[in-house]
C-alpha cells in the first residue's frame, strides 16, 4: 500500500529535497511550509498516513499545529522532527500524541521506518475501531473544519 | 480490568467454570486487540534499542577521548528521555493503569536532568564598554584574559600597552539577544554533522554571516562612539586601530585559542563598528568551532569581548617564551623576532630570528640570524602591507643584545606577576621603547617517549620541532579551504607556512610539516595543545606527492618515506575532554540517565516508585511489557494467543507464544512443532543448541562441591521447595524475525531477545546470563568467562557480580543470526560452569574447546 505523507517545514529547500528523495521511494507526498497550509492539505487530501512535522516554524509552531492536527484528524500520525534539542517540547510533543519524535539531521532510512511504523499503527487502529464498531473506518473519522 | 470484573474472574476460575467457545465476532476482536499490542510491544522494543545505544554512546564519550560538543550531550540525553517516554506510554497501552507512578518519577527525573543540560543562562549585568585603564586582572569575565591582562599590565605592573577599551561580554551577548540569535544558533549547530569538513564549513559560513549582518543595538553603538571620541582625543585624532578578539577562554591557562579568532590591524576608526561585527563572527570560525569542541568548551563558555587599541607602528616585534615549549624545566627565555609588526611571527609566515637569554647570567646565550627579506608594516589609510627589506638591514640581527635583554627582563617579570611561564607578544618603537601587546600561560608539549630511530635517508630534514612526536600517514598537500576539505583524515597536513586557519584540521592529522614558519607561531601553540607531533621551517617540501607513505620524526627533524605501525600506540593524544566545561555536564546528566539500579524483578523493590535513573525507567518496562505479552492470551482464555508448548524430543519445557508471524500457520492446538515455527532468530538460537552435543555437568572438584552444597544452605533459590513462576519453564515470544526467550537452566537464568530484519539500524541482539549454583565468586568469574568468549564477537559487554549481558546492534541480519548461533551454543554449553571455575586448567580446558566449537558452529547445518 502507497503511504501518503505530508511533510510541513519552513525551510524550503530541506522540504523539496526530502519530498524528491521520499518519492523515490514510492512515498506519495505532499508540502507545506507553515502550520496553517498543512490544516488546508490535510483538509484537501483527506487520505494523508502521516505528517512529519517541524517543530519550530514562523507563525503557528509544531507543537501548535500538532493539537489542531489531532483534534480533526486525530487517525493521522505525526512524527515531530526538530533541530533543536528540547527536554521539554520533545515529550510535550509526544504527550500530545506524536507517534515520535526525531532530531535532525536524520537519517534517511530512519526516517522512512518511522513513517513506516507510523502507518502500521495507524492501519491498526482503524483495523481495532473498525472491529470495535462492526463498520468501515471513513471520513467519519475525519471531524468537521 | 475493572475491580468487579477481576472479582468476577476470581470467582469464576474458583468454581472452574469455563468459558464458551469464543463467537467470531469475539476472536476477531481480541485479535484485533492482541495486534494493537503486539505493534506497542514492538514500538517500546525499538524505544528500548534506541534508548540504550543512546546511553551506551553517552557513556563511551564520557570515558573515551573523542571530542563531542553540548549538542551531543543534548540530543543524546533528549533522545534518550523521549524513547523512555515512548515506552512508559506504550507499556501502558499493554496494561492501562496499571503502572500509573511510572510517569510521575519519570517527570522528576526529567526536570532534574533538564537543569542539567539547560542550565539558566545569566544575564551579565556589566557595562558594555571598559577602557583600559580601568581593566584588571579579575575583570576577565566580562572583557577576556587577553584584555584582562593588558590591563593588569599597564595598571598594576607600570608597563607600556597601547591606549585602548574593550567592548565588553555584555555588548555581546546584547548583540546576539537584540538579533534573538541564539535559538537559530543552537538549531544550525544541532543540526550539522560537524564531523564532516564540508558540513562544518558550510555552518561556519551561515554562523559568521548571521553575526556580521545583525543590527548594533543602539545603546552598544553609542557607547563604543563615546569610547572611541576618548580614546581618538588622547591620540590627537591621528591612530589606526588595531582591533583583537579577546573571548572568554583565551589566553588561559587550559587554553590558548592561538590565532584561531580574528584580529585586524590598523583600522580606520571609521570602520570600527563593521570590523566590531567580524571580529565578533570569527567566534565561529571552523577552527575556533573545531577547538572549542576537541576542549569541551560550550558555546557560553566562551562568549566574545573585543578589545580596541591604539595601532603601534613597530619597527620590529615578535614573541618572548619565558620556558622551553618543549621542556618546562629548561628555564631560558627564546625570543624570535621580526622586522616590522610582530604579525610576521604570531602568523609563522615569515622567518625571524632568534635569541635565547639565560636569565640567571643575565646574558644572550644563544643568536639564530636569519636573512629577513620581507616585513609587514603598516599601510597608509588602512590595513598592512609587506615590503620589502633592504639588503643592508635583512641579514643584521633584529635585536640588539641590550634590546633582547630589556624584553626578556620584562617577559620575566610578567611571568613573576602572573605565576607561570609566559607567552608574550611585543612591539618595538622606533624611539627604543618596549610595547607589549599580549601576554598569556604557555602551553608545553606533553612530555613523551621517544621516537623510534628510524634507518635510511629521509625524504626531508632540518627546521625546528616545534610540537615533539612521531607519526605515519599520507600526504595532504593544503594550501587552499578547497584542499582543506578534502584532507582525509589521519593524513600528515603538508603546507607551505603555518595559517592558524589550518589550526581546523589538527583534530584528524597525524602530523604537520611546513616548509616556513617557528616555533612561536599560533599554529605551532595549537599542535603542541592537541599534540600533534610538528616540523616547522624544514624548507622545500616539493619532493612530497599527495597521497605518499611518510614518517614524520619531529624529535629528529626529519620526514621519511613509508609508514611506521604502532606510532599511534605509543604516543596517545591528549585527552582535552576529560574535567571539561562539556565533559561534567556528560557527567552531570548521566547520573539521571545510566545507572541500573531496579535489577532483579522478583524483587519487592521492583516497583515504579524506586526507580531512580532513565535506565531503570526502561528496565522495568520491558520487563513488565514481556509479561503482558504472555498474560494476554491466559487472561482472555484465547488458545491463539496463548502460549504452546514445543513438541520435539528434548527434556526440557519449551513454550512458544507467537506475536504475529512467528507461526507457519494458525496452530489449533496445545503443541506446535519446530518445523512449524518460522522464526528465524529462534531457528538460529535453537541450531546453537543442538549443534554439539552436551557431555553433561563439568567434573567437579572437592572445593567447587563444596561450595555449592554450601550456597544450597544460604541461598533459599536453590532449594527444591522454592519455586518462582517460570520456574522450570522455557518461553519464548516469537514473530518472524524478531524473539525474546526467557530461560532457566536449573540456577542458571538467562534472557536473548533479538530482531533481526531488513532493517539493520534496527536489528539487536541482547543476551543475558546470571545465577549459577557455586557461591557468588565462582558465578562471577563464570559471567566473566562467558564475556571474554564474547569479547571479539563485536559485543558490548558488562558484568555485574554474576550477571553478563551482551549487546549488539545495528547489524545485517545474517550476522545477527550468526551471533544468535553462538548464544545458542553458550546456553547449553556454559551450564555449571561456575563450579570449575576455582580450577584455573579445568576454565583452560573449557575456553579452548568453546572457542573450537564456536570457530566450527558456522559450519553446521541450519534447520
Amino acid at each position: 500500500m502507497t503511504i501518503k505523507v505530508l511533510l510541513v517545514d519552513d525551510e524550503t529547500s530541506f522540504v523539496e529535497a526530502l519530498g524528491r528523495r521520499l518519492t523515490l521511494r514510492q512515498f506519495v507526498v505532499h508540502q507545506a511550509n507553515d502550520a496553517e497550509t498543512a490544516m488546508t492539505r490535510l483538509a484537501d487530501n483527506p487520505n494523508i498516513d502521516v505528517v512529519v512535522l517541524d517543530v519550530k516554524m514562523p507563525g503557528t509552531d509544531g507543537l501548535t499545529a500538532i493539537k489542531d492536527i489531532k483534534r480533526k484528524h486525530p487517525m493521522v500520525e505525526v512524527i515531530l522532527l526538530s533541530g533543536h534539542a528540547n527536554l521539554e517540547a520533545s515529550v510535550g510533543g509526544m504527550a500530545l500524541g506524536a507517534f515520535d519524535y526525531l532530531l535532525k539531521p536524520v537519517r534517511l532510512d530512519e526516517l522512512v521506518y518511522k513513517i513506516e511504523d507510523a502507518h502500521r499503527r495507524k492501519s491498526l487502529q482503524e483495523e481495532k475501531i473498525r472491529t470495535l464498531r462492526g463498520s468501515t473506518p471513513s471520513a467519519s473519522d475525519e471531524r468537521p473544519e | 480490568m475493572s475491580f468487579a470484573q477481576r472479582l468476577s474472574e476470581f470467582l469464576r476460575r474458583l468454581v472452574g467454570s469455563h468459558r464458551p467457545e469464543l463467537s467470531p465476532e469475539e476472536a476477531e476482536r481480541l485479535t484485533a486487540l492482541f495486534r494493537e499490542r503486539y505493534d506497542s510491544f514492538r514500538v517500546l522494543l525499538a524505544a528500548n534499542g534506541r534508548a540504550l545505544e543512546a546511553m551506551a554512546e553517552m557513556e563511551q564519550a564520557y570515558s573515551g577521548t573523542r571530542p563531542y560538543g553540548m549538542d551531543f550531550v543534548v540530543s543524546n540525553a533528549t533522545s534518550v528521555a523521549v524513547r523512555v517516554y515512548r515506552m512508559i506510554q506504550h507499556l501502558d497501552v499493554l496494561a492501562p493503569d496499571s503502572y500509573s507512578g511510572l510517569i510521575g518519577r519519570f517527570d522528576e527525573i526529567r526536570g532534574e536532568l533538564d537543569e542539567v543540560i539547560h542550565p539558566v543562562i545569566q544575564v551579565i549585568d556589566a557595562p558594555l564598554v571598559l577602557p583600559l585603564s580601568k581593566i584588571r586582572r579579575t575583570d576577565s569575565g566580562i572583557v577576556g584574559a587577553k584584555m584582562a591582562n593588558l590591563g593588569e599590565i599597564h595598571n598594576v605592573l607600570g608597563l607600556e600597552v597601547p591606549p585602548g577599551f574593550a567592548i565588553t561580554t555584555a555588548a555581546y551577548s546584547r548583540l546576539r539577544d537584540h538579533n534573538d540569535l541564539r535559538p537559530e544558533f543552537h538549531r544550525l549547530i544541532q543540526s550539522t554533522e560537524l564531523d564532516r569538513p564540508d558540513a562544518l564549513f558550510a555552518l561556519s559560513s551561515q554562523l559568521q554571516q548571521l553575526i556580521a549582518t545583525a543590527e548594533v543595538p543602539s545603546d552598544v553603538q553609542e557607547t563604543m562612539d563615546s569610547a572611541l571620541t576618548e580614546l581618538l582625543g588622547a591620540l590627537n585624532g591621528d591612530a589606526g586601530l588595531a582591533v583583537r578578539s579577546s573571548a572568554l577562554g583565551e589566553d588561559t591557562a587550559g587554553t590558548s585559542f592561538a590565532g584561531l579568532y580574528e584580529s585586524q590591524l590598523n583600522v580606520h576608526p571609521d570602520n570600527l563598528l563593521e570590523t566590531y561585527l567580524e571580529i565578533a563572527a570569527s567566534k565561529y570560525t571552523p577552527q575556533a568551532m573545531v577547538y572549542r569542541r576537541q576542549h569541551g568548551l560550550r558555546d557560553i563558555d566562551t562568549e566574545m569581548a573585543v578589545g580596541c587599541m591604539a595601532m603601534v607602528d613597530a619597527v620590529a616585534g615578535g614573541v618572548a617564551y619565558t620556558s622551553d615549549p618543549k621542556d618546562e624545566t629548561d628555564r631560558r627565555i627564546r625570543i624570535s623576532a621580526a622586522i616590522g609588526l610582530p604579525k610576521a611571527v604570531v602568523d609563522g609566515r615569515f622567518d625571524a630570528d632568534l635569541f635565547v637569554v639565560d636569565r640567571d647570567r643575565h646574558a644572550v646565550v644563544k643568536r639564530k640570524i636569519i636573512s629577513q627579506k620581507t616585513a609587514f608594516v603598516l599601510r597608509p589609510g588602512e590595513g598592512i602591507s609587506r615590503r620589502d627589506v633592504p639588503a643592508d638591514i635583512a641579514d643584521q640581527p633584529v635585536l640588539t643584545d641590550e634590546q633582547a635583554l630589556e624584553i626578556a627582563e620584562i617577559a620575566a617579570r610578567l611571568e613573576d606577576h602572573f605565576g607561570s611561564p609566559q607567552d608574550v607578544e611585543w612591539a618595538l618603537l622606533a624611539d627604543g621603547r618596549v610595547v607589549i601587546l599580549q601576554a598569556r600561560p604557555m602551553h608545553h608539549a606533553v612530555v613523551h617517549t621517544a621516537a623510534p630511530t628510524i634507518e635510511g635517508t629521509p625524504l626531508a630534514s632540518g627546521g625546528v620541532c616545534v610540537s615533539p612526536g612521531a607519526a605515519s600517514g599520507r600526504v595532504s598537500w593544503v594550501r587552499s579551504d578547497r584542499e582543506a576539505l578534502k584532507m582525509p583524515n589521519g593524513a600528515v597536513l603538508v603546507i607551505d607556512y603555518p595559517d592558524p586557519r589550518w589550526a581546523a584540521l589538527l583534530d584528524r592529522t597525524a602530523a604537520v610539516v611546513s616548509e616556513h614558519g617557528g616555533i612561536a607561531g599560533h599554529l605551532a601553540t595549537v599542535s603542541r595543545e592537541f599534540g600533534v607531533p610538528a616540523i616547522f621551517g624544514i624548507g622545500s617540501l616539493d619532493v612530497l606527492r599527495r597521497g605518499d607513505e611518510v614518517t614524520v620524526d619531529a624529535d629528529g627533524l626529519a620526514v621519511h618515506k613509508g609508514l611506521l605501525p604502532g606510532l599511534e600506540e605509543d604516543r596517545p593524544r591528549r585527552n582535552l575532554m576529560k574535567d571539561s566545561p562539556i565533559h561534567e555536564m556528560l557527567r552531570r546528566a548521566l547520573i539521571h540517565i545510566a545507572p541500573l539500579t531496579l535489577i532483579d524483578p522478583s524483587a519487592p523493590e521492583f516497583r515504579p516508585a524506586n526507580v531512580k535513573t532513565l535506565h531503570d525507567i526502561t528496565r522495568f518496562c520491558h520487563e513488565k511489557a514481556v509479561r503482558e505479552m504472555f498474560a494476554f492470551g491466559k487472561d482472555n482464555e484465547f488458545p491463539r494467543f496463548a502460549a504452546k508448548q514445543l513438541h520435539h524430543n528434548v527434556p526440557m519445557q519449551w513454550w512458544m507464544l507467537n506475536l504475529d508471524d512467528g507461526f507457519t500457520e494458525d496452530i489449533k492446538g496445545k503443541y506446535v512443532h519446530l518445523e512449524e515455527i518460522s522464526c528465524a532468530p529462534m531457528h538460529a538460537l535453537w541450531d546453537g543448541m543442538v549443534a554439539v552435543p552436551w557431555d553433561g555437568p563439568p567434573a567437579m572438584s572437592g572445593s567447587g562441591l563444596a561450595s555449592v552444597l554450601f550456597e544450597a544452605t544460604r541461598n533459599p533459590a536453590l532449594s527444591t521447595p522454592f519455586k518462582k513462576p517460570y520456574a522450570n519453564r522455557n518461553y519464548f515470544m516469537v514473530s518472524k524475525n524478531f524473539m525474546n526467550l526467557q530461560s532457566r537452566f536449573g540456577f542458571h537464568f538467562s534472557t536473548v531477545e533479538t530482531l533481526a530484519s531488513e532493517r539493520d539500524s534496527e536489528n539487536y541482539l541482547v543476551f543475558s546470563l546470571k545465577g549459577g549454583a557455586a557461591d557468588m565468586e565462582r558465578r562471577a568469574s563464570r559471567a566473566q568467562f562467558v564475556a571474554d568468549i564474547l569479547s571479539d564477537k563485536g559485543f558490548s559487554l558488562k558484568v555485574i557480580e554474576d550477571t553478563v549481558t551482551a549487546r549488539a546492534s545495528a547489524l545485517p541480519q545474517e550476522r545477527v543470526l550468526e551471533l544468535v548461533k553462538i548464544i545458542g551454543y553458550l546456553l547449553m554449553h556454559t551450564r555449571q560452569l561456575d563450579m570449575i571455575m576455582g580450577d584455573q586448567r579445568s576454565i583452560d580446558h573449557y575456553r579452548a574447546k568453546l572457542e573450537e566449537d564456536i570457530a566450527t558452529l558456522h559450519r553446521k547445518p541450519t534447520t
